[in-house]
């Protein structure tokens, strides 16, 4: 029983205005909830998930049912608590290729410490910082080889998954039993709510406040709008960038911790393919790959939509080889339109991009 | 022979330019000025089809010309060298010199060809580089000049140049006006932006003075034009309150009391020979000297850029230079560097996201949590007090022209209140008004206790802000030229030669025959 979501995904539309700046330029304060809403990054693709649900649900009305949505969005957790660190690491032109890695290493590491007895809590804890650990692993490979994270990743990430299946012997390993705490508690819910979607949302709620008023936030942003001019006005840059990957890998190691609650066991095929996952959802939800800015909330609204578009193909009764298909092409759609409405924005504040 | 005729361009609710009509003509240099932000760089842009205007139509030989690119104006032999350098960086020299328009046979680029026809034109600019060498490796000015060849290599008909020489020394700015003389000879039409009035006035036929997006003066001759005429255009009813010359406080340059940043026995190979030099605060030192004289170097060290290899920088506090740039930059140090695409702005953030990238972000000394609120007073603050033209602080940095953008660099150091202010051409692009207050405040600055060192192409500027200026040559300080001998032109003797015209004051140092160029902007990749 692990996974059970082959994300797919989609979003429309993207009317994002750069965070915090407004070309009109206004005088700034004061503005109404709802104007702050119509500028975020994200809103494009939460009018995507919010149409797509509704679609899906005239479709067919029992997608309408509390459960289901919960259900949705218990499963877009995992992806969705990587995606927020994605979103910071894209946001300082960086990549991290191996949470998915990450992702299985730390669930496995999580349940084999229970197996030993040992307490879940604790087991769970360490486990996250195993994740930061090997984050910190990758930030090492960066920055002491020179290499692009890109790159350093892309080899953790074989590594990483190497240590899951040889530590485990390739067999799904139990976790916590069932009637745990711990199972009961990550694996329940409150008031109908799943447990990995409140912790879903507290990431969100923490990580938008570290990216948007911290000085560490601004330091990825910055970094990411111009490193040489980032270094040149005193920021740590390598401090920075290894505080992210940290944060990368120990959010991997949360959505692990989860895993290991919500499911019961670790299986060294977990979270293949997440990587991408993450980026796109990142990428739905509004962030840049040029780097400078990034959306925490839209990036957890992007792992949502997959997890929408993912189930509402059962709806619609799409043959089941044809899910990573339709993944893709919703995906395209959303990304394509994302674009195309930035490109009408910027071609209609000036030849700014224009070089001369 | 190209004109254009009611050109208005709007950015959102900024008018860039108001109904602009202009025109030039063959084997004429047109200068085109104005204050920064008054609309020049907005039709450069669309007189070579980089920006398409709301209204109005240009002509070339009397028939309309529509262009969507530049690539389009080059083809009908209009070449321009802007003001924001667009040069590739990862590509070498060569490269660069024809973008999307190499000699081929076939599908072969013909690097040969190429080179023979690129080599000259870089010959005349006096740009000495390898060929093959990337971009990414050159100085500013140096990009500057390979700018410049690059068009020149079109042979084009019309040659537009936005601010060419607002990073190049004097001599190569003489050359360049040189070729520019020739090309006038050969019905070249030229137009000339810049904001060094004296080299206006002296190489243009025809000056056109813009102010607040429309043409004030239309095409002038040169000769019944003064600076001061000129300035009093450019400015309108703000009356002009020039500083230019004799800022110089008249202090005397007083050592070995007070604080001071000291530099004992720097050596960076091949750059920086054995340097000791004590800079007081309280008065304003200039640095100058050739490419690779080591003066950039020095800047570079000062502000933690570069290692040392021997010798130390004490700083006004006592404490030692230590940790690099961010170290440097926590203790107290600001490098305000002329390139400031490259090290100073973040285009794509808004003008109080950018003043506060030092002070509250790099060195978080507004505690764990950073205000927009207060950043954007802040902000607001400085945009008042440096004139910078912006409809808001909420306007993001690529929006501004060329000169604000710099004084924004300008703003965000401030905010850092430096205790050592380093200037690399801190004042380029910016207009004659501008700087007249940007040295009034360095002036107040330096009054309240701030070291500053300036670095700058232009000697006349040097001489006329700073109280004593220190002459490199060859990796060695070779003179210190104060009261008296402090004129633009024993700054540029010294510079050239190591010697001091009559022999007076220095002492003689050897010429070190080691010194290698310094391609590094001050702090250069690293
Ligand atoms: N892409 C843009 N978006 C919004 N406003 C712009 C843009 N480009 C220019 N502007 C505005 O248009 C006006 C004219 O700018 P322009 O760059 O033409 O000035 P300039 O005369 O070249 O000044 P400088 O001497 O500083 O280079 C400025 O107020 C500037 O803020
Ligand atoms: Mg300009």
């Amino acid at each position: 029983m692990h996974e059970t979501i082959p994300p797919q995904e989609s979003a429309p539309e993207g009317r994002s205005v750069p965070a915090g700046t407004s070309p009109r330029g206004g005088p700034g304060r004061a503005r109404t909830a709802g104007r702050v809403l119509v500028r975020q990054d994200y809103l494009g693709v939460l009018v995507a998930t919010v149409v797509l649900v509704l679609v899906i649900g005239a479709f067919d009305t029992r997608f309408f049912q509390f459960g289901q949505l919960m259900n949705i969005l218990s499963q877009s957790s995992y992806i969705g608590i990587l995606a927020c660190g994605m979103a910071f690491l894209l946001a300082m032109r960086e990549l991290d290729l191996s949470v998915g890695s990450v992702y299985a290493l730390t669930a496995l590491t999580c349940a084999l410490l229970a197996d030993q007895g040992l307490n879940p809590w604790v087991s769970g804890l360490l486990a996250i910082g195993v994740g930061g650990l090997l984050g910190l692993f990758n930030a090492v490979l960066i920055q002491f080889f020179g290499l692009p994270s890109i790159v350093a990743t892309l080899a953790t990430l074989a590594m990483y998954r190497g240590l899951a299946l040889a530590l485990s012997n390739g067999t799904q390993v139990l976790g916590p039993p069932i009637d745990d705490p711990f199972s009961t508690i990550l694996g329940g819910s409150v008031w109908g709510v799943p447990t990995t979607g409140i912790v879903l949302i507290v990431v969100c709620a923490v990580l938008t406040v570290v990216l948007r008023s911290t000085p560490f936030g601004y330091r990825v942003r910055s970094i990411g709008s111009n490193p040489e001019a980032a270094q040149f006005s005193g920021i740590p840059v390598a401090r920075v960038r290894m505080q992210a990957m940290v944060l990368s890998g120990a959010l991997g190691g949360l959505a692990g911790v989860l895993t290991i609650g919500y499911f019961g066991s670790s299986d060294p095929n977990l979270g293949t393919g997440y990587e991408l996952l993450a980026i796109a959802a990142a990428v739905i939800g509004g962030t840049s790959l040029r780097g400078g800015k990034a959306s925490v909330v839209g990036a957890a609204l992007g792992s949502i939509l997959l997890g929408v578009v993912a189930s509402g193909l059962a709806y619609f009764n799409v043959p089941i080889n044809w899910n990573q298909f339709a993944t893709g092409a919703v995906i395209l759609a959303a990304v394509s339109l994302d674009s195309a409405v930035r490109r009408r924005r910027q071609g209609a504040r000036a030849g700014n991009g224009v070089r001369l | 022979m190209l004109e254009a005729q009611g050109i208005r361009k709007t950015y959102g609710g900024v008018v860039a330019l108001a109904g602009v009509d202009f025109a030039v003509r063959p084997g004429t240099v047109q200068a085109l000025v104005g204050e920064n932000g008054a609309g020049k760089s907005t039709l450069v842009k669309v007189l070579v089809g980089a920006v398409t205007p709301d209204a109005g139509a240009l002509r070339l030989d009397g028939a309309e010309l529509r262009l969507t690119n530049t690539l389009g104006a080059i083809g009908k032999g209009i070449a321009v060298v802007s003001q924001e350098l667009s040069l590739f960086p990862d590509l070498d020299v060569l490269s660069n010199m024809f973008p999307m328009r190499e000699p081929r046979r076939g599908p072969w680029v013909l690097r040969r060809a190429m080179a023979e026809r690129a080599r000259p034109v870089l010959d005349e600019l006096g740009l000495d580089v390898a060929l093959d060498e990337p971009v990414e490796g050159l100085s500013l000015e140096q990009r500057q000049l390979l700018e410049i060849g690059r068009a020149l290599v079109a042979d084009p008909r019309v040659l537009i140049l936005d601010e060419p020489t607002s990073a190049l020394h004097a001599s190569e700015t003489e050359r360049l006006h040189g070729v520019l003389r020739t090309l006038r000879q050969r019905d070249v039409a030229v137009v000339y932006v810049s904001h060094h009035l004296e080299d206006v006035l002296a190489l243009c036929d025809e000056v056109t003075v813009m102010r607040d997006g429309r043409v004030v003066v239309p095409a002038t001759a040169a000769g019944s034009l003064s600076v001061d005429r000129v300035v009093h255009h450019m400015l309108g009813e703000k009356a002009a309150a020039m500083v230019e010359e004799g800022a110089h406080s008249g202090a005397p340059v007083t050592r070995g009391s007070g604080p001071s940043l000291r530099l004992e026995n720097v050596t960076v190979h091949g750059e920086l020979d054995d340097v000791t030099l004590e800079v007081p605060a309280g008065v304003i030192v200039g640095v100058a000297g050739v490419a690779g004289s080591g003066y950039r170097t020095l800047l570079a060290a000062a502000a933690g850029a570069t290692r040392l290899d021997a010798g130390r920088i004490v700083l006004p506090d006592g404490a030692e230079l230590t940790g690099g740039q961010r170290g440097a930059i926590t203790q107290g140090v600001a490098l305000v560097s002329g390139d400031r695409r490259r090290f100073g702005v973040m285009l794509d953030k808004a003008v109080w996201e950018n003043v506060g990238q030092v002070r509250s972000v790099a060195l978080r000394r507004d505690g764990a949590l950073v205000r927009a609120g207060r950043l954007r007073s802040r902000a607001e603050e400085h945009v008042g007090r440096l004139g910078i033209r912006t409809p808001s602080v909420d306007q993001e940095v690529g929006m501004l022209s060329g000169g604000n953008q710099q004084k924004v660099v300008f703003a965000k150091w401030l905010e850092a209140e430096p205790t050592v202010l380093l200037l690399d051409d801190p004042t380029r692009g910016i207009d004659i008004g501008a700087k007249a207050e940007i040295y009034t405040l360095l002036r107040a600055l330096s009054e309240q206790g701030t070291v500053q060192v300036v670095a700058s192409p232009d000697a006349r500027e040097l001489a006329a802000i700073c109280d004593e200026v220190v002459v490199f040559y060859g990796g060695r300080i070779c003179a210190q030229l104060r009261g008296e001998q402090l004129d633009a032109h024993t700054i540029l003797e010294v510079m050239n030669t190591g010697v001091v015209p009559g022999g007076a004051a220095p002492p003689p140092r050897p010429v070190h025959g080691g010194a290698v160029r310094t391609h590094e902007p001050p702090g250069g990749a690293q």
